[in-house]
């Protein structure tokens, strides 16, 4: 890994810490906030691609669990990691893995706009939606004892708003693409 | 960024971390392989005598305990309202002795501490020349150096947009603090280089 990976890694961390202070929005009937910091984890995968987003997301991880509040609403410690959303927070680095993975697969310098933002767009719901909330679900069916069906059904109240997230990520990764090509410079 | 370790000196921070990570982790798989109330309502006991011994005071205690009993209770409620009852406090008891012992861990391990352990579990991973452990260090400190930076940036950009009219929109402050951010990353790899932080 060559230095400039690394500090690309660790300010992407610090992005992700940032997303963090613009507070979560609570739904109340089931016991996951919304926040930005998904939104993040996205962008991570799909701008740094597979390698250094996870590695990135992984950074963030690691000085959540060493008790620096990093997490949204100044949350951190080990306990976030025993909790029952806990398998959405664990599942952030597989999802920023397949966000960019995706990511260097679908979207190339010479396409059309429309086109790389589509591909951005499957990158970060696959990375973001799919992978992300399948351990998430595991993890609360599993830690709580509700079962994977009731676990389901809570988590479908979180999927628009990760749609969303994912659509904001492929217009911003686009953006970033343009203005500061980071993706063609891969590790 | 202010640390959730607690510098005081107790007993439980005279322990070494490395008891204190076996111990928790010991007991998070012994709390799920428990399933009666009994054994669980001494477990969330002992998790609460640790907590709250470990020198945080009572009201910053609470204050720390507030959004993971949110969570917990709601789960509970949920459980209760589509099984039984018995399941409800199966499970309340068991994620309030986590959050109980991991509050504990996390109050009384230092940032230095948790540091070295992780530098001693990347070793294995140095030999096989995965990762180096020193790029731990060197990444986690870049973090904590640039997000008042990132921060401040973000308070710049907003407000340069308010100046302008701009209605404030996620994706229009994203984008300029992305690529502002990331562009930086060339000249501090440089710095880093120069200084020979890091060996080639």
């Amino acid at each position: 890994m060559k230095t400039r990976d690394l500090v690309l890694t660790a300010l992407f961390a610090a992005i992700i810490v940032v997303l963090g202070v613009i507070p979560p929005v609570q739904l109340g009937f089931i016991p996951v906030p919304i926040h930005a910091q998904s939104l993040g984890v996205m962008l991570a995968g799909v701008i740094l691609g597979a390698k250094r987003g996870a590695l990135a997301v992984l950074l963030f991880l690691l000085l959540a669990a060493i008790g620096l509040p990093v997490l949204s609403g100044g949350r951190g410690g080990l306990g976030v990691f025993v909790a029952p959303p806990a398998g959405y927070l664990v599942g952030f680095v597989p999802a920023a893995y397949v966000a960019g993975l995706v990511s260097e697969r679908l979207v190339r310098a010479g396409q059309s706009g429309g086109r790389q933002i589509a591909g951005f767009f499957v990158a970060a719901a696959l990375g973001g939606i799919v992978i992300d909330h399948l351990l998430g679900i595991v993890w609360l069916a599993q830690s709580t004892g509700m079962g994977f069906s009731k676990a389901f059904l809570g988590d479908l109240a979180f999927v628009p708003g990760d749609v969303l997230k994912a659509a904001i990520a492929a217009l911003a990764a686009r953006a970033v693409m343009v203005g500061y090509p980071l993706l063609p410079q891969r590790v | 960024m202010k640390a959730l370790y607690v510098d005081r000196q107790t007993w439980q921070h005279r322990l070494p971390p490395r008891l204190k990570l076996i111990v928790l982790v010991t007991v998070s798989v012994a709390v799920f392989l428990l399933d009666r109330p009994l054994p669980l309502a001494i477990a969330a006991l002992a998790g609460a005598a640790c907590y709250f011994s470990a020198g945080m005071g009572l009201r910053e205690a609470l204050r720390r305990l507030i959004p993971a009993l949110v969570t917990i209770v709601a789960v509970a409620l949920f459980t209760l309202l589509f099984q039984s009852a018995a399941e409800a406090v199966t499970a309340l008891l068991r994620l309030t002795a986590l959050m109980l012992f991991a509050g504990a861990v996390t109050a009384t391990v230092s940032i230095t501490q948790f540091m070295d352990e992780i530098t001693l579990a990347a070793t294995p991973l140095e030999k096989a020349g995965l990762a180096r452990a020193a790029d731990i260090g060197l990444a986690s400190a870049l973090v904590v150096r640039f997000v008042p930076e990132i921060l401040g940036r973000y308070e710049a950009i907003s407000q340069a947009q308010a100046a302008r009219g701009v209605r404030p929109r996620a994706l229009a402050t994203l984008m300029p603090l992305i690529i502002l951010t990331l562009r930086d990353a060339d000249s501090i790899a440089a710095a880093i280089d120069a200084r020979g932080f890091r060996q080639p």
